[in-house]
């Protein structure tokens, strides 16, 4: 059963002599996205996510995620600090992963040719690169600036205008791509979006939608992008809040509800492209949320949107034991004839890199889990009534060990 | 296009795969289809659902990690206080704080953004070793844990022992 994972991680350090960094990629890492952070913010409960991120989580639940302290998205500060460590290791990370793996690979070559006991030998060689430092002192002290610099650089925001008053609609069903104001139907819009060439329709008599294409004097205004207000939807009309969304140069069709969403979605990118350093264009903003659109707005399947209510009873059985068929027979197996020792359940191809990994780490009980700092003391299997007061705790978001938390 | 959410339980699977904890499996069931996951639990030592492994389903929203996943147990056998007849487990971290059904729970035992797979199967783990019987899914298995503690015990020994084909 190989899996092949493209997406970078903070395992991939596991199984080489720089499994130490595990943790540290782990803290660069949005907690909500698992990705490295992006334009970092800090709550005023002094935790840190992506702007977009919390500000998401702010507009569903009004509350950091970490701590569930009240928030409001209007107190969130930049983390530049945060923002130039992640750029200087997501900068170095590529050659020294390189550099692990060439020595993990080198490890087992020599673990093979030996005949001593291949844990304990692991573990010498793990020790002795833990402590050189030699392979990133020369990229750590490369000083960056660049960030600094171009934190002064214009933003290029496109500078939306309420140019229209109560301009002419005709009454074709049709509405206007935002970008080039050509007139199609509404699920065409983000569909569009992404081949839009901007190119606006030649200006006819009539004006489309309030949204002027951008216009090369627009362009360069280079004015920094205001932020937009929260809106208390209950004050709004309908019609008023379509309003709005057209001026602000976002499809106003769709019910009620998904014109609050949408709205709410545009507010967070919007502003979380605010924070950024190098600020995205309008189009690439709009194009964002056409993603959002077809995955969670209204061009979204509602059947994959009800996943929550709704649980397939017609399991596939088939899929699942095929894919799992080993996992389970192992379990199985294991279940049956099992001894007091504890039983590992693993997808078969990580086995091999946990073997080798588990002695690396200066752990002192859970040596299987080296690296998740929020682990349960307690063996897991060890569930009695005692040990459960202790496994509620570590789900609790703790403010000290809150960096560290694996994913998963 | 890969969304926030895919990527998020991409990295949750990858984790897991990589770094299991003890007595769980869990990952999507293919991978064309990051929202939809099946997991493998041991029962826990020192329960009556020790000896045990319980498949159950996760099902993610597209919101995810806004919105936390619905788990169920599938093939059946689970019985017990806080799993509904049809499989679906009801416990605490599987809910959004604004939705509270069992007002008992405390909003930071509740789902949050920052809650993961990992946490919830370990929790889950947790309440088979530990049931919650102030607002039962299974009506029938709390009252049975209340009052038959034994009869409940080797009821569900007995639903183990047929789990595992013996
Ligand atoms: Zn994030
Ligand atoms: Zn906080
Ligand atoms: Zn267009």
């Amino acid at each position: 059963m190989e899996q092949t994972f493209d997406l970078p991680d903070s395992t991939d350090w596991l199984g080489t002599p720089l499994s130490l960094l595990t943790p540290l990629e782990s803290a660069l890492r949005c907690q909500v996205c698992k990705d490295f952070f992006d334009n970092p913010v800090i709550t005023s409960c002094c935790h840190t996510f992506c702007s977009l991120c919390i500000r998401r989580c702010l507009s569903t639940e009004g509350k950091c995620p970490a701590c569930r302290s009240s928030d409001q998205e209007l107190k969130l500060r930049r983390n530049w600090a945060v923002q130039e460590l992640v750029e200087a290791f997501q900068n170095a990370r590529p050659s020294v992963l390189d550099l692990a793996k060439r020595a993990a690979t080198e490890d087992r070559e020599d673990a093979e040719v030996g005949t001593a006991q291949p844990a304990s030998k692991k573990r010498k060689v793990d020790e002795r690169d833990g402590s050189n430092s030699e392979v990133s002192e020369g990229r750590q002290t490369r000083s960056r600036t660049k960030g600094v610099e171009r934190q002064t650089e214009p933003a290029t925001m496109d500078v939306v205008e309420d140019s229209q008053d109560e301009e002419y609609v005709p009454e074709d069903g049709l509405v206007a791509c935002p970008i080039c104001n050509r007139r199609m139907k509404n699920e065409a819009v983000f569909q569009h979006l992404d081949n839009c060439t901007g190119d606006p329709v030649p200006p006819k008599k009539i004006s489309f939608g309030s949204l002027q294409p951008m216009s090369p004097a627009s362009r360069t205004l280079n004015k920094a992008p205001e932020r937009l207000p929260t809106i208390n939807y209950s004050l709004l009309k309908d019609n008023v809040l379509r309003k709005k969304l057209k001026d602000l140069g976002i499809p106003n069709w769709g019910p009620r509800p998904l014109l609050q969403r949408r709205h709410t979605e545009w507010m967070n990118l919007w502003n979380a492209n605010c924070d950024s350093k190098t600020p995205k264009s309008k189009r690439e903003l709009l194009h964002e949320l056409g993603v959002w659109e077809r995955t969670q707005g209204g061009s979204a399947h509602p059947s994959a949107e009800s996943a929550g209510s709704v649980m397939r009873k017609d399991f596939d059985a088939t899929a699942w034991s095929t894919t799992h068929e080993s996992d389970f027979k192992q379990l199985i197996a294991n279940a049956r004839k099992r001894s007091d020792a504890l039983v590992r359940t693993t997808i078969p191809s990580a086995a091999p890199a946990q073997s080798q990994e588990s002695p690396t780490v200066e752990q002192p009980v859970e040596a299987t889990i080296p690296t998740n700092m929020q682990k349960p003391e307690q063996p897991l299997v060890d569930l009695t009534s005692a040990a459960y007061p202790k496994i509620q705790h570590a789900q609790e978001p703790g403010e000290s060990e809150e960096p560290y938390t694996l994913p998963g | 296009m890969s969304t926030v959410a895919q990527k998020r339980l991409f990295h949750e699977y990858k984790n897991l795969s990589t770094n299991p904890p003890d007595g769980i499996t869990a990952g999507p069931i293919t991978e064309d289809d990051m929202f939809h996951w099946e997991a493998l639990i041991e029962g826990p030592q020192g329960t009556p659902f020790e000896g045990g492994v319980f498949a159950a389903e996760l099902k993610f929203p597209k919101d995810y990690p806004l919105s936390p996943p619905t788990m169920k147990f599938v093939g059946g056998g689970v019985w017990h206080p806080n799993v509904y007849p049809n499989g679906t487990v009801c416990i605490s971290i599987l809910h959004p704080p604004g939705d509270d059904p069992n007002h008992y729970e405390h909003a930071s035992e509740r789902w949050s953004p920052i809650q993961s797979v990992e946490k919830i199967l370990i929790s889950v783990m947790s309440m088979l070793a530990e049931p919650n019987d102030e607002s039962p899914a299974n009506v029938e298995a709390a009252k049975m844990w209340r009052e038959r503690r034994s009869d409940y015990e080797r009821k569900v020994r007995d639903e183990v022992r047929k789990g595992l084909g013996l």
